[in-house]
């Protein structure tokens, strides 16, 4: 889970130098463009310096934000509570859930030391497409990842994660389910302002 | 252990499958794409509104937890059970052996383990599996110095992970409902089942005067658990509910070892 918190860190990281989103190529390709280019920003020895640690996050946020569909995330994660909402609470979901998400995993950006992505494959199917890709451990252990991904326009957009079989979308998707099942939506958002709190 | 001692446990097992069968839905057969069946107490108007390209969502079932609270409270006791006394074991460890060690450590209990592999890819009649992983014990014994080395793994050659629990399910047993046990963490009803019968093919349930094989295990335990230092703290820090995270990443790992 420390390794799933690392690929999804640098997963995250993908679309780091990325100034604009269109590109040739399928979602494999876009996919492993932005791979290949944030593997080369975290060896970057120039970005080492501890003290470069905010302004990297800062950076890596900004670009991840324009190439991760937040709200389709934030809507599958919802699942079925997502259409009770108003379009306010729907905003203010997203960015949350963003937020949270962005503190969880960047934070761990500095652990990066030498693992690698290898790619397997994609399916496409109409305006959705599936990655497949293999990532390599320190330790030598390869760990399978999916990446789901939508066409908007002409970009590809990540949306979810599965790593070793385990979807970040449906984890928190179970989680909010089992959550709202016993307790108010406003209390599911103060949880999560607590928990992006705590992670300052 | 006596031929008492196994009927009953026989009995057993074969009470649970029953209650398995009765409580489940079917998992999808091997190369089968199934629509999801849920269960009448948990209705899902999720997947109705949205694009029908998920192969996952197809797959993404329901587990029923009945046993929630008890679930819970297990949890937690597990929780406290890892933060003090088993990882601060592991650290130990850790700091004493060195990681190559280790991992050479985890490859020779990981090559022990073979006979599980070997025959519940033949009951899921992966032959060509059960061909691969009888290869590699081979080589990884002989050639690994007794399992220590994962030669077949370096050399590429696939590893089958299987389970008697994935087998029960390829057979069309559900998963039953959730189980969280005490000590030995996340598991389903079929997941115990599971566990009983691999037990029987385990060949540490065999060695020693203790047909549990305290020590061994307790160090397989130690040993991978100094491999993995952060993994669960990792999954409560990323989680709003580390209890439903663990139980849904838990079964969604299930559920694809069983696809493969």
């Amino acid at each position: 889970m420390r390794e799933r918190f690392l690929v999804l860190c640098v997963f995250l990281l993908f679309p780091a130098v990325l100034p604009c989103p269109a590109s040739a190529g399928g979602p494999l390709d876009q996919a492993r463009e932005t791979t290949d280019k944030i593997l080369a920003i975290l060896k970057d020895p120039g970005m080492k310096d501890a003290s470069k640690a905010q302004e990297k996050k800062a950076l890596i946020g900004k670009v991840v934000d324009e190439r991760f569909d937040w709200e389709e995330l934030s809507r599958r994660s919802l699942g079925r509570h997502w259409a009770n909402r108003t379009e306010e609470e729907r905003r203010a979901f997203v960015t949350l859930f963003r937020e949270l998400l962005e503190r969880t995993y960047l934070d761990r950006v500095e652990e990066y030391s030498g693992e690698q992505i290898s790619y397997v494959g994609e399916k496409v199917d109409g305006d959705f497409a599936t990655v497949e890709a293999k990532f390599l451990t320190a330790q030598r252990t390869e760990i399978p990842l999916l990446y789901r991904m939508r066409l908007k326009g002409d970009a590809w957009m990540f949306y979810d994660v599965v790593i070793e079989g385990v979807s970040l979308v449906g984890n928190y998707r179970n989680q909010f389910q089992s959550i709202l099942s016993r307790r108010p939506y406003e209390e599911l958002v103060r949880m999560l302002q607590e928990k992006v709190a705590e992670e300052q | 252990m006596g031929k008492w001692k196994c009927g009953i446990l026989a009995g057993i097992l074969v009470f649970l499958l029953n209650v398995a069968l009765a409580l489940g839905q079917g998992e999808p057969g091997l190369g089968e794409i199934a629509v999801s069946a849920r269960p009448a107490g948990e209705p899902d108007e999720f997947y109705d509104d949205y694009d029908d390209n998920d192969w996952y969502e197809e797959y993404h079932e329901y587990l029923p937890d009945p046993l929630e609270p008890i679930n819970r409270a297990f949890f937690v006791f597990n929780d406290r059970l890892y933060f003090w006394v088993l990882k601060p074991a592991a650290r130990g460890y850790k700091t004493v052996v060195p990681e190559k060690a280790r991992i050479s450590v985890r490859n020779f209990f990981k090559n022990l383990a073979f006979p599980v592999r070997f025959v519940n890819c033949l009951l899921q009649g992966k032959v060509e599996g059960a061909a691969e992983e009888l290869g590699s014990f081979l080589l990884n014994s002989i050639g690994g110095m007794g399992g220590f080395f994962d030669i077949s793994g370096a050399a590429g050659v696939r590893k089958h992970d299987e389970d008697f629990d994935q087998s029960l399910a390829v057979y069309g047993f559900g998963p039953g409902f959730y189980i969280h046990w005490p000590v030995l963490g996340p598991s389903t009803l079929r997941g115990t089942i599971g566990k009983t019968g691999d037990f029987f093919l385990d060949p540490l349930s065999y060695y020693g005067e203790y047909w549990y094989a305290p020590w061994s295990r307790g160090l397989n335990v130690v040993n991978d658990t100094s491999l993995r230092i952060g993994d669960y703290e990792a999954l409560k820090r990323a989680a709003l509910d580390p209890y439903v995270a663990l139980r849904d990443a838990y079964y969604q790992n299930r559920l694809k070892k069983i696809e493969e």
